[in-house]
């Protein structure tokens, strides 16, 4: 019995795996083609050797990663990860109410503020970056608002500064992390916080109580989002900041487009994502998994 | 008429406050971009259209114009292209190698941009092709399959395989499957995740510009430049019609597709 149903079965596995291999082929090798091999080369150009003129040639050597345990180059990733985690800190404790709000809207209401979070997502940060400029600039709104309430003397412009380095990346990864949390929360149910309600808590504590530690997870990974997205952050901190806020993104691609050295940019970016990875993992750990959404 | 709770006030007060934060770099831009003053500034003074007519006037912010219209329809149809049969395959047959091309796929998108920007510098480098337009659009098309990838994957999933056993006890083919079923279930969703590469892809800054900033300027490398050099009111012009564009293409995906849906919302929404 069990005979024949494994012989009827063998043409068809054979089909199955034909059918996969003919539908995987072109992806696969586009993958190996535009993701494997620019990540190997990647590692590979970090151990080569820098010649001058923005040149390198292979080779094997720890030229770079000793450049890299310099206290400057330490001071500056320790500077971006505490930039980030701030980053991180502020924007979920806008995002996750938001979400929630969202998520318990009418359709149409719902549709249209997907609609707006949206197209705030795909604006370009060189745009967003221009428009904050603008904004913060001494003949801005702000500065007059503040002028006229007398909360400063002189008008003089809102940057650079840490400040709004960090409203300008909250709001670029704002849009991205309401989009990630809103899949979870549409799912949470309404049951515990209503059970949490007619018992006599309070909305605010039926909140922080009941529905934040439901959503532990998603709200972990968003957060490891925000820092993987801020620490390397790059027109933000080069246009609203002063070189000490400057974050390991610009000083990596300045590495590589200014001086040119391309192997030290390629050991920055390795230590960099090794860095996230053991974050992530750090995340897995904490969070576990949750609902992600398609962002 | 019942009277709302506090709660429900500081909920509102809460959600008006965001809407005023996101939308206020879109009205400041928009206001710029139609103010007659050469000046940055902000509220407007005075309407005037002349710098929209700089702007479609000028032979380089047009040629930047057709390079991103470029790159970005390439990356988005590449990335989906590639996208559409590691989901499939990982939906139909549960395969393990779809799977892993799948994680492979969305790694990408989690790495720091800078650190793919460099990478692709350099991969560009080593092949020897290099400052061309379409190296813009494979390297935005390999960054941003992660999307694709995750919103194709969620379209499957949504499709009754129920509906499927019953097209096949009913005679219906492979072919007649995938016409009947498969495709307009997964029309909203190719759709949506085209849209969503093309308008990312068209906004992207730091790798178009270390790929091949030097020859092909895009949009945002060419804003960004004007940016450095000192402020010109064309620039404005270029931003409002990138965020035209965004706003019109999601809009437009919102009435074609279930947009709640598509975003990863399961639960059914009541009207």
């Amino acid at each position: 019995m069990s005979e024949a149903v494994a012989l009827a079965a063998e043409p068809y596995a054979k089909r199955r795996s034909f059918g996969q291999a003919l539908i995987l082929a072109a992806p696969a090798i586009f993958l190996a083609a535009f993701c494997i091999t620019p990540i190997i080369l990647l590692i590979q150009m970090s151990f080569a050797h820098h010649d001058d003129g923005g040149l390198w040639s292979p080779g094997f050597e720890l030229t770079q990663y000793k450049a890299l345990a310099d206290p400057v180059f330490l001071r500056v990733v320790s500077f971006s990860l505490l930039l980030a985690a701030s980053t991180a800190v502020v924007t979920i404790c806008i995002a996750f109410p938001a979400a929630y709000f969202i998520s318990r809207m009418r359709r149409r209401a719902q549709v249209a503020w997907l609609v707006f979070v949206l197209g705030a997502l795909s604006l370009s940060e060189v745009l967003i970056v221009f428009a904050f400029q603008v904004l913060l600039s001494s003949s801005g709104v702000v500065v007059k608002t503040l002028v006229d309430l007398h909360l400063m003397a002189t008008p003089h412009s809102l940057y650079p500064n840490l400040g709004a380095v960090v409203i300008c990346l909250v709001y670029l990864v704002l849009p991205y992390v309401i989009l990630f949390l809103y899949p979870a929360v549409s799912q949470l149910d309404e049951e515990m916080p209503q059970a949490a309600s007619t018992m006599g808590a309070s909305p605010l504590r039926t909140f922080f109580l009941v529905t934040t530690p439901l959503m532990r997870g998603p709200l972990v990974s968003s957060a490891a989002l925000v820092v993987i997205f801020t620490v390397s952050s790059y027109l933000t901190p080069l246009v609203l900041g002063r070189p000490e806020t400057w974050t390991v993104g610009v000083h990596l691609s300045n590495t590589a487009m200014d001086a040119g050295d391309m192997p030290l940019a390629a050991a920055q970016a390795v230590v960099l994502v090794t860095a996230i990875i053991g974050l992530l993992a750090l995340v897995r750990r904490l969070g576990g998994g949750g609902r992600t959404a398609p962002v | 008429m019942t009277r709302a709770s506090p709660a429900i006030w500081a909920q509102r007060a809460f959600m008006t406050l965001l809407a005023a934060f996101i939308a206020a770099p879109l009205v400041v831009v928009t206001g710029v971009s139609f103010n007659d003053s050469r000046r940055m500034s902000f509220p407007p003074t005075h309407f005037s259209l002349t710098w929209y007519k700089d702007f479609f006037g000028d032979p380089d912010w047009m040629t930047s114009l057709k390079a991103t219209l470029t790159i970005s329809s390439m990356a988005a149809l590449i990335s989906v292209a590639i996208a559409l049969p590691i989901a499939y395959a990982a939906w139909r047959y549960r395969s393990r190698v779809s799977k892993v091309l799948a994680g492979v796929g969305a790694g990408l998108f989690l790495l720091p941009g800078v650190v793919v920007a460099v990478m692709f510098s350099a991969f560009w480098g080593v092949t020897g092709h290099v400052g061309h337009i379409e190296n813009v659009a494979f390297s935005h098309a390999a960054v941003f399959m992660g999307i694709p990838l995750s919103l194709l994957a969620v379209g499957f999933e949504s499709i009754d395989r129920g509906l499927l056993e019953a097209a096949k006890t009913m005679g219906a083919g492979e072919a007649d499957a995938f016409r009947m079923v498969i495709r307009p279930a997964m029309t909203p969703y190719i759709i949506c995740a085209l849209a969503y590469v093309f308008v990312l892809s068209m906004n992207e800054y730091l790798i178009a510009y270390m790929v091949a900033g030097f020859t092909v300027q895009t949009l945002p490398i060419r804003i960004f430049t004007n940016m450095r050099a000192g402020y010109e009111p064309t620039m404005c012009v270029a931003a409002v019609l990138f965020m035209a564009v965004g706003f019109c293409i999601f809009s437009l995906l919102a009435t074609i597709g279930d947009l709640p849906k598509l975003m990863g919302r399961q639960r059914p929404l009541r009207n």
